[in-house]
């Protein structure tokens, strides 16, 4: 008995808590600096894991002092709107591509996988010329467009797998009972479907909300930024980073997204592992 | 009368100065009119003077207004300054303006954006190259640049290196200045090393510079120099490494590569010395890791702008009281040469209002505007133009002085060849930063090190 407790304690625990700690310490460094003092940030001597005078100037300076409150807002829209758009369209590529089975339709999903590797940094000039032909500059819509073209080869990629592990025998049975295709898809795909769709949505979700380089280039004015780049734009200046500020930022910024991943974990991690098996 | 505090700019108009430019006035006028008199005197006179009697406007179009794409401040006094004064024009021509801000190394993308689309800020205000990635894009501002030389002191050499395009056979640019960097130490430690801690006294050459680092690393207390892919500092100080020894990337033609040469080595050689007086870690530095180092008390000695100062006056007097700046010392090439990021405001040819954008940049660089500016950034910026030598700022606070004439000991990036998209993108690739990293770090030989950059540097320029 004491010996199998060792052993689960070895084998068990132990990796647990080695890989809890690899996973929350960015957490606790961006709390610890966000509350230190700056003559302690800058005191090495110090422990820098700790700080026995902490201050809340840094999160003052942050929600007061900058336009931290509309770059949330905008963050937050942009990041729905852009994860609805993308969901949306996923979705029914990904039934279209793995149930449909039409003429080039294998090749049509590969090339569609094959679409997110391609760097932003290539797109982001022609995308440019488009929303300016649109009228998007410094508008929300401007980003809320342009992240589907990077989250939709994901999502659709994503969902494809998990349609997949669906049985289409489910979908069979009710075709023979008289249901159309937009029925099935409906009633029995998507419910059946839904840890894979907020898995796609987690994911979608994360990206839009840490994008930065479609963001820089296409929002200017200063309260229509978002957080990423508000906070380098406000809190860098020149050399000197204000680690502060940058790290109240940083953790007021991951707060939406680690809520969404704890409402949703069980579901993700079903969506990626596929939770229905033939 | 003389520019922002009415004081005289160094070398200034003296009374032997200005029966010089009478004497050339009165020719000129004899020999060429009033309108060859003014261009003759002026040419005459020396440099740095300032000539308030010339006068310039562009007359803004109706219903003109502008939209700016500047670089956020480096200094907290910067923005609110710039603003003001952008509103002082908007008074003055009823003209409204439009500011944006964007970190210094994210406006470029913005900019080639701009450039690709044709549409978006009126003005950028940007850094290095950019105007020379698309100078068919821009408004040539000749007249303006021509007037500004000419009304204070004349540009330093760099200005026209960066402002004029060879291929466009205009000025395309407007230099705005450059955020200086100079050699940050600790007095007391220097003294304790057995050196004078004034910067006047501070080591003139390059031996006598690694004998005062080897000094200091012998009592405890290292130099540090960023070697990672620091935008400012690493390139800052590799250019100055690699150019004091007489060695160059790249020859006039801008196709040549002459890296690969005894003064590179020499050069590499002596950083590894260099080196040896550096703390752990350096080969990761990036732009504010020397800031922190110096602020903490790790290291004796780093090159930066005055922000250290600045942040250490606000947190940290005791370092601020005991801290100062110098220049760079100089190697066999025996003059300074210095890299500095080099800022510049130029204007899209898309804009519907290519004269208020002209007047807008005009009134910026003009007294009184301008100065107060300068003054406003604490020294953070140094002046292009001559007659601004001696401004306040540049006399408030004995420690700033080594950043006052940083525009002027500097060389181009793109040093002996031109700047374009080529140097662009031999500085954005880190090239020389790398070849210097490998070299001292030992990753490679001094030889493997130059031929690996001199291979690079053969695929962008040659490519």
């Amino acid at each position: 008995m004491r010996r199998s407790a060792l052993t689960s304690t070895l084998t068990f625990y132990l990796p647990l808590w080695a890989f809890l700690v690899l996973l929350l310490f960015p957490f606790y460094w961006m709390l610890v600096t966000a509350v230190r003092p700056n003559k302690e940030l800058y005191n090495l001597s110090l422990n820098q894991l700790w700080t026995s005078h902490p201050t809340l100037q840094h999160f003052q300076k942050l929600l007061f002092a900058t336009h931290f409150a509309p770059w949330l807002q905008n963050t937050m829209l942009i990041a729905l709107g852009a994860t609805v758009l993308a969901l949306s369209c996923a979705v029914f590529a990904a039934y279209a591509v793995q149930r449909l089975r039409f003429r080039g339709s294998g090749v049509i999903g590969v090339a569609i996988f094959l679409s997110y590797l391609v760097p932003p940094v290539i797109l982001f000039i022609p995308l440019a010329r488009i929303i300016n032909e649109l009228g998007l500059w410094d508008r929300p819509a401007a980003l809320i467009l342009t992240y589907p073209t990077f989250l939709i080869p994901f999502a659709t990629w994503l969902l494809m797998g998990y349609f997949k592990s669906i049985p289409v025998e489910l979908e069979d049975c009710a075709r023979i009972d008289g249901a159309t295709r937009v029925q099935v898809l409906r009633h029995i795909l998507l419910p059946l479907a839904l840890p894979g769709i907020l898995s796609a949505l987690i994911f979608s979700f994360t990206l839009s909300w840490n994008e930065y380089l479609y963001a820089l280039v296409f929002l200017s004015s200063t309260g229509s930024k978002t957080i990423p780049v508000g906070l380098a734009t406000e809190l860098i200046t020149g050399d000197v980073f204000q680690w502060g500020p940058l790290m109240a930022g940083a953790l007021l910024g991951s707060v939406p997204v680690a809520l969404i991943y704890s409402f949703f974990v069980e579901h993700y991690v079903a969506g990626l592992t596929g939770a229905l098996k033939e | 009368m003389q520019p922002q505090d009415r004081e005289r700019p160094a070398g200034g108009l003296t009374r032997r100065r200005f029966l010089q430019a009478g004497v050339a006035g009165a020719t000129g006028l004899a020999l060429s009119g009033v309108g060859g008199w003014l261009k003759q005197a002026l040419a005459q006179l020396p440099p740095g003077s300032y000539n308030p009697q010339l006068q310039l406007s562009f007359p803004v179009e109706p219903g003109a207004s502008l939209r700016i794409l500047r670089w956020s401040q480096f200094v907290s006094t910067d923005q609110p300054t710039y603003e003001r004064m952008a509103q002082d024009f908007t008074r003055r021509t009823g003209v409204p303006v439009r500011l944006e801000y964007e970190a210094w190394p994210d406006v470029q993308p913005k900019a080639a954006a701009a450039a690709n689309v044709g549409a978006g800020p009126d003005i950028v205000l940007g850094f290095f190259d950019e105007p020379h990635l698309w100078p068919d894009k821009l408004v040539p501002v000749t007249d303006l640049a021509d007037y500004l030389g000419r009304k204070y002191g004349g540009w330093f050499p760099v200005a026209p290196q960066y402002g004029h395009s060879a291929q466009m056979g205009e000025w395309i640019a407007v230099p705005i200045g450059a955020p200086g960097s100079c050699l940050n130490y600790r007095m007391s430690w220097v003294k304790e090393a057995g050196f004078d801690p004034d910067p006047a006294k501070f080591p003139k050459t390059t031996d006598e510079f690694l004998r005062l680092c080897r000094s200091l690393k012998s009592r405890g207390h290292p130099t540090g120099f960023a070697l990672g892919k620091a935008v400012g500092d690493a390139n800052s100080w590799c250019h100055w490494l690699l150019w004091t020894f007489g060695a160059h990337a790249v020859g006039p033609d801008n196709t040549t590569i002459t890296l690969n040469a005894p003064e590179t080595v020499n050069a590499l050689e002596y950083g590894r010395q260099l080196f040896e007086t550096m703390i752990p870690g350096v080969a990761g530095w990036l732009d504010p890791n020397n800031n922190r180092a110096f602020l903490a008390g790790e290291v004796a000695l780093t090159n930066n702008g005055i922000s250290i100062y600045f942040a250490a006056k606000n947190d940290f007097p005791e370092v601020a009281a005991d801290m100062n700046h110098a220049v760079y010392p100089q190697g066999p090439a025996g003059r300074p040469t210095e890299l500095h990021s080099f800022s510049q405001a130029y204007i899209f040819k898309y804009t519907r209002y290519p004269n208020a954008a002209k007047e807008f940049l005009r009134f910026m660089m003009e007294d009184p505007q301008y100065p107060r500016w300068i003054n406003a950034m604490l020294g953070y910026v140094s002046h292009p133009l001559r007659a601004f030598t001696n401004l306040a700022v540049w006399r408030s606070d004995p420690k700033a002085v080594p950043f006052r004439d940083a525009v002027a000991r500097m060389l181009p990036h793109s040093y002996q060849g031109t700047p374009g998209p080529k140097s662009a993108r031999a500085l954005a690739e880190f090239v020389i930063v790398d070849m210097v990293a490998d070299a001292l770090t030992g990753r490679r030989s001094v030889r493997d090190a130059i031929l690996a950059a001199e291979a690079r540097l053969k695929r962008i320029y040659e490519g």
